[in-house]
Formats: C-alpha cells, sequence, structure tokens
C-alpha cells in the first residue's frame, strides 16, 4: 500500500508507448538507403495495396482484442465471404449485391462468435477456433469444393480500380481503418470496450453491458472480415474453399506487433496500422532482396514474440 | 542488544519523487518491530529495502553487523531474509505442503521424497505451532491460511527476519487474532519481526517497538508500551486529531424512505431481511465477515438476483436486473475490492470518474464531448479531495486512497438517491479515512441516503444514525448510532443474544 506514485519518465514513455512508430520509420529509411527498388512509387503503392484487406480486418481486430476476446475464425469468414460473393456476382450479375453476401456472411458469423462466447461463456480462443472448423466445413459445401470463377470479370474494378493512383481497395482500407479508429478513440462505444476488456466486473458495476460491448465485437471483426474477403475476390475474380489460417494468423501478428495487448484493455487502432506497416516492410524488403520466402515466416513467428515480450516489459515497468 | 538489521542514512527515489529520505532505523534480534505511517510514508519502501526487492539509491544497510549490498530478494533470502506481501504469491492448484517447499523440494533421485517432505513439515509445524492442512489446495484454504503457509514456506527456508506487510488488511477479526498469535509465536521462537500496519490497536497489542514515519522519513522509533493510539495518531499525521469523525447531521424525521427492503432473500447469502433507509439518513451494516452484508448490497445494485423479497425505491417498486438499471434509478455503489470491481487500472482518472455516466458528455452518434468530459472530471476530482495525480494519470499509479476517491468521484457526476458503499475504507490511510468520512458526511446532509457495509467498529459507530447488524445472513439487531458502544455491536454480530 506504501507505493509511492511514480511518475513515469517522460523519455522512455516516449520511447516505449511510441517504439512501433520509430522502428518502422527507421526501418523505412533504412529500405529506402539500402534498396534500389523501394523507394519507386509503384513498390509503395503495392505495398499499400497489398496491405489493404489485412487493415480493414485488423483495424477491428483491435477492438476484439482490447475488449478482451480473440477471433480465431476471421479466416473463415474472409473465404466464406469471397464464395459468397462470387456466388452471388455469378447468380445476380450485381456488384453490390455481391459485397453485401460477402459482408453479410461475415456478419452473421460475427453474430454467431458473439453469442457463443458472451452467452455459452466459451473462452474466446476455443470458441473461435471451434466456429472456424463449422465455418470451414460451410465453405466447402457452398462451393461444392471447387474454385469458384467470377465471370463478369468488371467485378474486379471494386478492389482494383483506381482513384488518385491508389486502388480502390487501399481506399477502402483507408475509410475503413479511419471509421474503426474514430470508434474506439472517441466514442462511449469505443470507452466500453476499453473498460470491458480492462476489468470487466469493475466495467460491469460501473453499468457497462459488457456482453453486449463483446458481441459487437464480434459483429464487427466478422463483418470486417467479410468485407476483406469480398474485395480479395474482386481482386482475384476467383473464391476457393480451403481451411487456411493464414489470414488471421497476419492481421494477429500486425495487431500485436503494433502493441495492443492481448491480455484486453489497452491498444489502438493507429497501433495495428503501424504494425501492419512494419511486417509489410520487413517482407518487401526481403523480396526486393530475394531472400527466400521460408526467412519470412521465420521472422513473422518471431516479430509476435518479441512484441508480446515487449508489451510485458513495459507492463511491468509502469505498474 | 545487537541490532539484527540497522539502516543508515537510506535514500530511494522513484523517478523524482522521494519515497525514503535519509532513514536511520535499528531492528532487533528477536524482535516485533511494527512500521506505521500513512499511505506514501514509505513503509512498504523500507521493508522492500530490506528484503532485497528495492536497492536503495545511498546509504547503508547492514545485517548482523556486517554490510550488505541485496541485488535481488534471493540474496537477502540467502542471509534468511523474506518478504511476506500484501499480495500472496503462492501457486493455488498446489497443496499447502507442495508451496512451503516450492523450489527446495526433497528429492530421491529426480523424484519427490513426500515421506521426507511430509517429516520436515512436521518438524516445521512442531517447531512454531503454526498449523495448516498440509494436503489441501491452497485455493481452497481461507486467506488467513494462506498466510500461514506464507509463513511457513520462510520459515523452511530457515529464515531469520521476516517482512510482513499489511498481513491482517484481508483478514476478519478472529483471524487476525490468530495471526498475532503467530507472530508472538515466532518471535518467541528468536525470529526477527517487521510488522507493517495501518491498524494502530494492532501494533500496540503486538509489537515491541514502533518506528512512525511521515514523507519518507522517520519521525520515531520507541518501545511500543511508551506509545498510545493517540500519540501513534499524532506521530502519523503530525498534528493532533481532535477527532476523525466529522460531526453528523440527524436527518429530518419526516424525511421519506428512500429505501424499503421487505423480506429480501437470496438462498445460501440471506434471508428475511427488512430494513428501510430515508433520505439523508446514514446507516451502517455491521457483521462479521461472510454475514451477508455484501451478498445484500450487491442485490440491491442489481449485481446479483434475489430469490424473493421486494424492494421499493423512492415509493416505487424497485426490481434491477443489473447494475445498469440501478444505476439508471439512481443507485450507486463503490464495491468491496476496488482492484477488481472498481478500477480500470490502466485507464486514467478521468475515464474511471466518468465511466457510468458517460452520457452525460456523449453527443447524438456516440461521440464523447471530450472538453465537458475533461472539466467535469477535473471539477470531480477536486470535490472529492484528489491529491497528487493528475486527471490522466492511471489509476494504477495512484495510492489506495486517491483509488477509492476516484471511486467515489464515479457516483457524484450525477447526484444518486442513494448511495452504497461497501468497506470504503479498506487498506487507505488516515488522511484519506477522513476525506471518505467528510464526503459521506456531506451526501447525507444533501438529502442522499447512504448505506455503508463497514468492518471497522469505530466506523460503524463514528458515522451511522442508525446500525443494523447482520449475522449469519439475517438481520439480529438495530441500534441507535449515538448510542452503540463497540460491545453492543460485536455482542449481536458473534450472535450471543444480546438480552
Amino acid at each position: 500500500m506504501t507505493k509511492p506514485t511514480i511518475p513515469t519518465p517522460r523519455r522512455l514513455s516516449l520511447l516505449t508507448d511510441y517504439g512501433i512508430i520509430w522502428t518502422t520509420i527507421a526501418l523505412f529509411v533504412l529500405l529506402a538507403i539500402t534498396t534500389e527498388a523501394f523507394l519507386s512509387p509503384a513498390n509503395l503503392r503495392n505495398i499499400l495495396d497489398q496491405q489493404s484487406l489485412l487493415l480493414i480486418a485488423g483495424a477491428a481486430m483491435t477492438l476484439t482484442l482490447i475488449g478482451g476476446n480473440f477471433d480465431i475464425s476471421i479466416s473463415a469468414s474472409f473465404i466464406n465471404a469471397g464464395i459468397a460473393t462470387a456466388l452471388t456476382v455469378n447468380a445476380t450479375g450485381n456488384h453490390l449485391l455481391g459485397l453485401a453476401a460477402g459482408l453479410g456472411i461475415g456478419t452473421l458469423y460475427g453474430v454467431v462468435n458473439g453469442a457463443v462466447v458472451a452467452w455459452v461463456r466459451v473462452n474466446s480462443f476455443i470458441a473461435t477456433l471451434a466456429t472456424s472448423f463449422v465455418f470451414y466445413g460451410v465453405g466447402f459445401l457452398l462451393s461444392d469444393r471447387s474454385i469458384i470463377r467470377i465471370k463478369d470479370t468488371a467485378f474486379s474494378e471494386i478492389a482494383r480500380g483506381r482513384f488518385l493512383g491508389l486502388t480502390n481497395a487501399t481506399w477502402i482500407a483507408v475509410v475503413v481503418v479511419g471509421l474503426f479508429w474514430f470508434t474506439l478513440s472517441r466514442t462511449r462505444f469505443g470507452r466500453h470496450v476499453f473498460a470491458t476488456g480492462g476489468a470487466a466486473e469493475a466495467a460491469r458495476l460501473a453499468g457497462v453491458r459488457v456482453k453486449l460491448i463483446s458481441v459487437v465485437t464480434f459483429v464487427l471483426v466478422g463483418a470486417a472480415a467479410g468485407l476483406a474477403g469480398a474485395l480479395s475476390a474482386s481482386r482475384t475474380l476467383t473464391a476457393q474453399p480451403s481451411d487456411d489460417f493464414g489470414f488471421v494468423f497476419a492481421v494477429l501478428a500486425a495487431v500485436i506487433v503494433g502493441g495492443t495487448s492481448i491480455a484486453g484493455g489497452d491498444g489502438a487502432v493507429w497501433r495495428t496500422v503501424f504494425g501492419a506497416l512494419f511486417i509489410a516492410l520487413i517482407i518487401n524488403g526481403f523480396n526486393l532482396r530475394q531472400i527466400d520466402p521460408i526467412i519470412q515466416r521465420l521472422i513473422h513467428g518471431g516479430l509476435i514474440v518479441a512484441a508480446v515480450a515487449a508489451d510485458n516489459w513495459t507492463k511491468s515497468k509502469r505498474t | 542488544m545487537n541490532p539484527h538489521a540497522e539502516l543508515r542514512g537510506v535514500t530511494k527515489k522513484f523517478g523524482g519523487a522521494v519515497a525514503l529520505n535519509s532513514v536511520d532505523v535499528n531492528i532487533e534480534a528477536g524482535a516485533i518491530h511494527a512500521l506505521v505511517g500513512e499511505n506514501g510514508a514509505g513503509k512498504s519502501t523500507l521493508g522492500k529495502i530490506i528484503t532485497g526487492v528495492h536497492t536503495p539509491d545511498s546509504g547503508q544497510l547492514l545485517v548482523n553487523g556486517s554490510q550488505v549490498a541485496f541485488k535481488t530478494p534471493r540474496d537477502a533470502l540467502a542471509l534468511g531474509i523474506t518478504l511476506v506481501a500484501q499480495e500472496l504469491s503462492l501457486v493455488p492448484q498446489l497443496s499447502a505442503a507442495e508451496n512451503i517447499f516450492l523450489g527446495i523440494e526433497h528429492l530421491r533421485g529426480p523424484v519427490i521424497d513426500h515421506a521426507a517432505t511430509r517429516t520436515r513439515f512436521d518438524e516445521l509445524v512442531e517447531e512454531y505451532g503454526i498449523e495448516v492442512p498440509p494436503d489441501q489446495v491452497v485455493s481452497r484454504l481461507s486467506v488467513a491460511d494462506q498466510q500461514k503457509v506464507e509463513i511457513l514456506r520462510s520459515l523452511a527456508r530457515d529464515a531469520s527476519l521476516i517482512v510482513m506487510d499489511e498481513p491482517t488488511a484481508r483478514l476478519s477479526s478472529s483471524e487476525a487474532h490468530n495471526l498475532r498469535t503467530t507472530v508472538r509465536k515466532l518471535s518467541g521462537k528468536g525470529v526477527t519481526v517487521i510488522y507493517i500496519s495501518h491498524f494502530l490497536d494492532e501494533v500496540l497489542a503486538i509489537s515491541d517497538r514502533v518506528t512512525i514515519m511521515r514523507d519518507g522519513t522517520v519521525v520515531r522509533t520507541t518501545p511500543t508500551d511508551t506509545e498510545s493510539r493517540s500519540s501513534l495518531i499524532e506521530g502519523i499525521v503530525g498534528r493532533s486529531l481532535e477527532t476523525v469523525f466529522p460531526p453528523r447531521q440527524a436527518p429530518e424525521l419526516a424525511a421519506p424512505a428512500v429505501l424499503s427492503v421487505r423480506g429480501l432473500e437470496r438462498t445460501g447469502a440471506f434471508e428475511d431481511v427488512s430494513f428501510e433507509i430515508r433520505a439523508g439518513e446514514i446507516v451502517t451494516l455491521a457483521g462479521l465477515v461472510g454475514s451477508g452484508r455484501t451478498e445484500l448490497v450487491r442485490v440491491l445494485f442489481g449485481a446479483d438476483p434475489p430469490t424473493g423479497g421486494s424492494i421499493d425505491l423512492n415509493g416505487l417498486p424497485y426490481q434491477p436486473r443489473s447494475p445498469r438499471q440501478a444505476i439508471r434509478a439512481g443507485v450507486a455503489m463503490v464495491p468491496e475490492s476496488r482492484s477488481t470491481q472498481g478500477l480500470l487500472p490502466l485507464l486514467p482518472v478521468r475515464i474511471n470518474i466518468t465511466l457510468a455516466h458517460l452520457s452525460k458528455f456523449v453527443a447524438p452518434g456516440g461521440v464523447v464531448r471530450a472538453n465537458q468530459e475533461s472539466s467535469a472530471a477535473e471539477r470531480i476530482s477536486q470535490a472529492v479531495g484528489l491529491t497528487g495525480a493528475t486527471i490522466e494519470t492511471r489509476t494504477a499509479q495512484l495510492s489506495g486512497g486517491n483509488q477509492q476517491k476516484a471511486l467515489f468521484g464515479r457516483w457524484l457526476v450525477s447526484r444518486p438517491r442513494l448511495f452504497i458503499a461497501d468497506e470504503p475504507t479498506r487498506g487507505v490511510d488516515v488522511g484519506a479515512k477522513r476525506g471518505i468520512y467528510n464526503l459521506l458526511v456531506e451526501l447525507a446532509s444533501q438529502g442522499i441516503a447512504i448505506l455503508l457495509v463497514s468492518s471497522e467498529l469505530e466506523e460503524v459507530l463514528g458515522l451511522a444514525h442508525r446500525i443494523i447488524v447482520m449475522s449469519g445472513g439475517r438481520i439480529v439487531g438495530e441500534l441507535a448510532g449515538e448510542q452503540a458502544s463497540e460491545k453492543d455491536v460485536m455482542t449481536l454480530a458473534f450472535g450471543a443474544s444480546a438480552a
């Protein structure tokens, strides 16, 4: 009890709180100096376009994590949304209806996840791992286990069309990230997400509807993954069932490397943006220097461990 | 007598804050040496320096006459010095004996030698007379027994000096009594005990010597029998306290009942509870730990559902199905546990204060009006007397008293009709206690009905207009605040017939 108030030295907190910004900038400068093709506008545009789908889901996943939950099933939502979009576009020829189908199936999956976690009270990691397999199964059934090709090639414009030099997918990501940033940092809902993940019982006793808040974060991340899946279908004009966890892994990596706490209650959407860019720059640098892609996986995994270790270290310093 | 441990001119800073300023203390071997002072006076820091948790910035630490420089608690342990902290550090899934010998297991080859472990356990129990069930899983033990396990763990490592930081803060009064017996036994066996406590009566009853600390310095170290309760308080706060409690203002006789409870029950927790609280009245719920008081107020706040009975609030039926509904009906509650039920530790004071009434600062569309919110938080933190922190300080960094004030502030954003406080002064220092008492009396004078749960008798007696005593989940008596004595309350609480 007799612990005196310890003011965090300003300089240290600037270093640790914003570490991901400094490291990302440092990496950018390093690549700009050492790697010839890096600074070309085409390469930079490419990086942004490649990260757009991940950022859409990652911004939403940031809220889920801050609210104290994981959602492993967004890979399934992503894949199924692509299938639903492809099927709908082929069946109706309506592009917007196709997007809506992808967004809708992701939202629906989010509701299912939220219900299982909040009301059936299954640990979110296990619950969404379990629903992942259910959703993967649905994907195989919907697609009849085969690759679906979108016949209407104009549909690719939705993701690949350009505005002011950047792809539409990039612009959609900018808007979605902006929305989630604003929601988390400025609205009552965002405040309640922090409270729910920081101390659920305390939040409940302060009148926060903690279950509803958790459910909404699942719905949002499901919808975002659905949108990302629909855009992916637009980008490739194909959709294919699989049970690959690659997408959620990349999204979680961006959120965690950015510095959002896996314990809940702490984090920010801008962190996820920098986390995603940091990883993207590393991979881009490797590609430009033609380093074995297998090495990228080692780096990816190592970064997550390093990020969580850094989070633990700063936590132990400040409480 | 040779000092067991000796601090000479020890200074310790955290960032810019001076926790200890050139402190000199002698700890005599085999004595029970108490440390008293307000929160932030430096007691725990001193204890942590002796046990190697913190290293001093300057000054010397001597153990058995020779200078030492502990870098880790492990270094201190090597010289038989251990800390029993406020937050216990046991492995909940392991048994008492397994915890005691964790890290120093008796092995036969690679396997744990259960027979030898048991023999050593029995020896320890025999030698110090501290008994715990060896095979019980620690999470199933009471807090008091868990503390004994911690002490036995120290003794199993041949501890000769044990620092205890607020060991009785979480114990019921009978458990605290047992702990004091244990501490005396340790002292009788030649173990030196440094005893950090907020409870002055306890310090007076148990310790041989006492050091009073204030603002990181030693006020004085004296034999305990030369001190009294009032002399200790005077030393701690640096001025004499006429009376700790603000004057009570009698509620108007004609004041309407704000809360009226009839035949309320929650199976397994309490039953047949009926009482009223009028506007401006302070009612305290007294009783032993486990008498059903916390369970009762949780039902009143909508945190748990009742299984029978009815409640009226301001003359209207009141059936809160969640704390959210209770808050909307004008009920506020400062819960029993600050750390797990009250605070959002990672978030700043501002967010902790406005959390329950954020709607007041929200524009259409759910956007928080940052300026309005900040100015309200600023105003309230001043009203509750939050000191030494800004509204952007994370609450985890506040002292216990300031944390509690922030939680009180949460319910002042919008004026409640019924204010429930469950053990609001637990673990806070004398000065902050007084601040909280003033707040409660102030709220009552504004016509708010106050329901206070407290295990501190002087608080129960000093604040209440009316005292309701609970025992075994029932109301066993009601006393007028002004006339009741400690004995009256305890007689009822222990279930003996009052007649």
